[in-house]
């Protein structure tokens, strides 16, 4: 009946949708979700399956989208020609078709195979035993989540395109205490990966003690004409505020004024900034993109110089260029829009975190972001709270408590001289985002 | 929100069988019941030019929840009809069935389901003019503006499935809206919801795109402490963030500053802080919680002494006080504010502002955290105007105020503005993943010495 269901309704599509100017896509997902919480209340077990259609109807540039779950998938169509005429005019809207030398893959949907819970039970054990270690007994998980599963997904456009992937996911989600005589904090520490046994949890503990016990155990510190340090951490989140503007031509006009038409450069000579949805060990690890075209690995920053663009069908159309496999759906219920798979700055071979660090005469290292990063590619300005150690001949001397890094953005991208190996990819813009240890000496406050 | 007496006649046609099968899958020492839930979503996205592609979504799904002592159970799946809720019984059994409590299972193959969805455009032809023409009020001169918004009319309708009886949660319409707003001074977020008809809400959605729209201040805020008057939308936040969330029976009653003080003074005599999930002129309403307990009003904060803790029957057992949220069927439950409601005290702007002296009247905030632990909070300033005087002046740039809850509590002037709105700044509040409506309405307040952060960025 599966099939049956998604092939009848692209088999009902009528011929006007096959027409010159016209086109369709039929989208199907389907999988099973686990989740294994542990809490002061005690154990919690929730198994979710999913199954839902989408369909995209284009028509002389105008797009529509309708989705629906299993009993809805044949009004499918009917209600997406109604909504198709009110639509606007976008140039590139257009149905998906195969890229040169893509094979067409298709069958049946098949019930996705259950998730492993006895593996996922054993990471949240290992988890709060990897806790209580790093934090040395002032450190305690409140709630722990661990949550796997697979996502199967299929595709056909009336462009001819076919295909079918499948994409697994693991995450696990903490919220940690600190308790010590000074005082308290809590905070929500979140790892992702394509599969359970690569979730980091050694570098998820370290962050979760530095998160909550810098703030209790610190002493505030103000950044005045200091090397910096930006942990890969936290540098990956401020990476994930720059991925949008990277999405097709929107921001075009932003990136040529702040380049000054390409005679400046974007960040310093030593940053790449790439997109790849086969990076290894990326937490997103998959064949296609939301609209089935094979993802590649896009470089849209080389050393410094703006080089490209991560590009949908549409904008790909719109833009004359190839697309790059960046369309992404956050649910099969939502239309496909741009967006990242791992985003990341491309580390130096050999040069580790420690050698950083050693040339660091007085500095400070940020190790944890205590707020929601603040990052306006518009206004040119940043701000990070973060928490971190004040640093002074290659050596950590005092705790800092927090300490408000701010300025001019395309300050800090162009003061980087010095990157990592350490490149760590952490969930953010949608997908993954990540960077290495990023080194800005004589950064000052602005 | 609609009141119906009557389940809705799609979640509930069946309610005999319903009650029977999840009163059947409970043994003894266990409780649990089934939640349905169906939503109905049509969006539009838009610029800055106008609207650009609409969309439609329905989705359907049952989930069945059992407990026993300290483990709990969730298995969800796709539909709401019997076939669906028979699906999830017999999984649910089978994983509950033996030692250990969560026994892997062989996941069953799917049934046919009855044909349960109808498709449901409601009026969108006049919808999306309706929404055309309020952006093109909203921003008559796009030039130097990108604008990037998603528009959403959301229709949920969901009922719970106790053993004994099937319970209709109520039905949910609002209009939720998600926009980014770039201009070269900056880039401001908006966040938006409203539970009004689609044409007053339209109303108020023009007003807020239109003031997201305006070009950004750049004259630096203050860096340091600074006393602030806030407006009944931002200071609905600032009691969502200080007041509600710490008070959330959530991972044991001493986890958070206030619910580690039970009955203590922690503001002055005449605050009066109360959670409503009963005022249906705001987003959070609902008549039965997700886990069928009848909604509540708790009074949290009774004349500046902490009185009440919002709970679910995870926390609470058969003691639950009607907060048992989920932002779907798929998730679990977990106790959850509705509509924080701050009642009005006597005095009017010009006195508050007279009071205040030198520092700023904070008109709008986009967002705010709070660490339950520690007590610290951050609200996140989108707009605010110099104070000198008690005469306001010039706007200055988007910055955050942070503060410590009781000592910030501490030092609420107990005057309260006179006039209790609904909150603007309020929409959707996420913890722990999970978004759930929420609302607020508060008077004017006056809160000294809190810490302005600089400019943010």
């Amino acid at each position: 009946m599966s099939e049956d269901l998604f092939g009848a309704t692209f088999d009902a599509l009528n011929s006007e949708e096959r027409g010159p100017g016209h086109g369709a896509e039929l989208y199907e997902r389907w999988g099973t979700l686990l989740s294994l919480t542990e809490d002061d209340e005690g154990l919690h077990l929730a198994e979710s399956s999913e199954r839902g259609f989408a369909l995209r109807l284009f028509r002389g540039g105008r797009a529509s989208f309708a989705a629906a779950g299993e009993d809805g998938a044949p009004e499918l169509a009917a209600r997406a020609r109604l909504l198709v005429p009110r639509a606007r005019t976008r140039r590139g809207a257009r149905a998906p078709a195969p890229v040169a030398g893509e094979r067409s893959e298709d069958g049946p949907s098949s019930r996705p195979p259950s998730p492993d819970e006895l593996e996922a039970r054993e990471m949240l054990t290992s988890f709060r035993r990897t806790l209580a270690a790093t934090g040395a007994g002032h450190v305690i998980a409140r709630e722990i989540t661990v949550s796997t599963g697979t996502r199967h997904e299929r595709l056909a456009t009336t462009a001819g395109r076919r295909a079918r992937w499948a994409v697994s996911a693991a995450t696990l989600v903490a919220t940690v205490v600190g308790r010590t005589p000074k005082g308290r904090h809590s905070a929500r520490v979140v790892a992702t990966a394509s599969r359970l046994s690569e979730l980091p949890l050694a570098r998820l503990a370290r962050l979760a003690v530095d998160r909550v016990l810098l703030p209790i155990t610190g002493l505030p510190a103000e950044p005045t004409r200091t090397d910096l340090l930006l942990d890969s951490h936290v540098a990956a989140h401020v990476v994930g505020r720059l991925a949008p503007l990277f999405f097709g031509d929107t921001h075009a006009g932003l990136l040529e004024a702040r380049t000054r038409q390409g005679r400046d450069g974007f960040a310093s000579s030593v940053v790449t900034l790439v997109d790849d949805g086969k990076a290894p060990l990326g937490p997103v690890q998959t064949p296609r993109d939301a609209e089935g075209t094979p993802v590649s690995r896009t470089v849209v920053v080389e050393k410094g110089r703006l080089a490209g663009r991560l590009l949908d069908v549409a904008e790909a159309g719109r833009t004359g260029h190839a697309p790059t496999g960046n369309a992404v759906r956050l649910s099969w219920s939502e239309p496909p829009q741009t967006g990242v798979t791992n985003f990341y700055v491309d580390p130096a071979a050999g040069v580790s975190p420690l050698d950083l660090l050693a040339g660091v005469t007085r500095g400070y290292y940020a190790a944890v972001l205590l707020e929601r990063p603040d990052v306006d590619a518009a206004a040119d300005r940043f701000r990070l709270v973060t928490a971190g150690y004040a640093l002074e001949k290659g050596r950590a001397t005092e705790r800092v408590s927090e300490a408000v890094l701010t300025g001019r953005l395309s300050d800090l991208l162009r003061g980087i001289t010095a990157l990592g190996d350490d490149l760590k990819l952490v969930a953010g813009a949608g997908g993954a985002v990540g960077s290495p240890t990023l080194f800005i000496p004589r950064w000052k406050n602005g | 929100m609609k009141a119906i007496a009557e389940p809705h006649h799609e979640l509930g046609e069946d309610a005999a069988e319903a009650v029977r099968l999840v009163a059947g899958m409970l043994r003894r020492g266990e409780s649990g019941e089934a939640l349905r839930e169906r939503r109905t979503v049509e969006s539009w996205t838009a610029n800055e030019a106008g609207l650009l592609s609409p969309s439609t979504f329905e989705e359907a799904g049952t989930a069945v929840r059992v407990r026993r002592e300290r483990e709990s159970l969730l298995v969800a799946r796709p539909g709401v009809g019997p076939g669906a809720l028979r699906e999830a019984v017999r999984d649910a059994a089978r994983r509950a069935g033996g030692a250990p409590f969560f026994k892997a299972h062989r996941a069953a193959a799917p049934d046919a389901r009855r044909n349960e969805g109808t498709a449901r455009l409601l009026g969108e032809e006049r919808h999306s003019a309706l929404l055309a023409a309020t952006l093109a009020a909203a921003v008559p001169d796009p030039r130097g503006l990108s604008i990037s918004l998603t528009v959403s009319w959301i229709t949920q309708v969901r009922a719970v499935i106790s053993p004994k009886e099937l319970l209709a949660c109520g039905s949910s319409v609002r209009l939720e809206a998600v926009a980014t707003v770039v201009r070269e001074s900056g880039t401001r977020t908006l966040s938006f919801l409203s539970a009004l008809p689609y044409e007053k809400a339209l109303e108020k959605l023009g007003s807020a795109l239109a003031e997201a729209a305006r070009p950004v201040s750049t004259i630096p805020p203050p860096d340091g402490e600074v006393d602030v008057v806030l407006s009944p939308s931002a200071a609905a936040v600032f009691w969502h963030e200080a007041v509600g969330h710490p008070l959330e029976a959530d991972g044991g009653e001493l986890v958070s500053v206030l619910a580690r003080v039970p009955e203590a003074v922690v503001a002055p005599p005449g605050v009066d802080v109360i959670d409503d999930p009963g005022r249906r002129d705001l987003p959070g309403a609902y008549l039965v919680d997700d886990e069928g307990t009848p909604a509540r009003r708790v009074p949290l904060i009774v004349d500046g002494c902490v009185r009440g803790l919002l709970t679910d029957r995870r926390s609470s057992g058969a003691n639950a006080n009607g907060h048992g949220r989920t932002p779907d069927y798929r998730r679990p439950v977990r106790a959850r504010m509705s509509n924080l409601v701050v009642l009005a005290g006597r005095a009017p702007m010009e006195d508050l502002l007279a009071n205040l002296g030198t520092g700023l009247l904070v008109h709008e905030v986009s967002a705010g955290s709070a660490d339950p632990e520690s007590g610290r909070f951050v609200l996140l300033v989108e707009r605010a105007q110099q104070v000198r005087r008690g005469k306001p002046g010039a706007f200055v740039a988007p910055f955050a105020l942070a503060g410590e809850i009781l000592g910030a509590l501490s030092r609420l002037d107990p005057d309260l503005g006179d006039l209790a709105e609904p909150a603007q700044g309020l929409a959707v509040c996420t913890k722990g993943g999970d978004p759930v409506p929420v609302g607020g309405s508060s008077p004017a307040i006056l809160l000294r010495s809190l810490a302005a952060r600089g400019r943010r960025a």
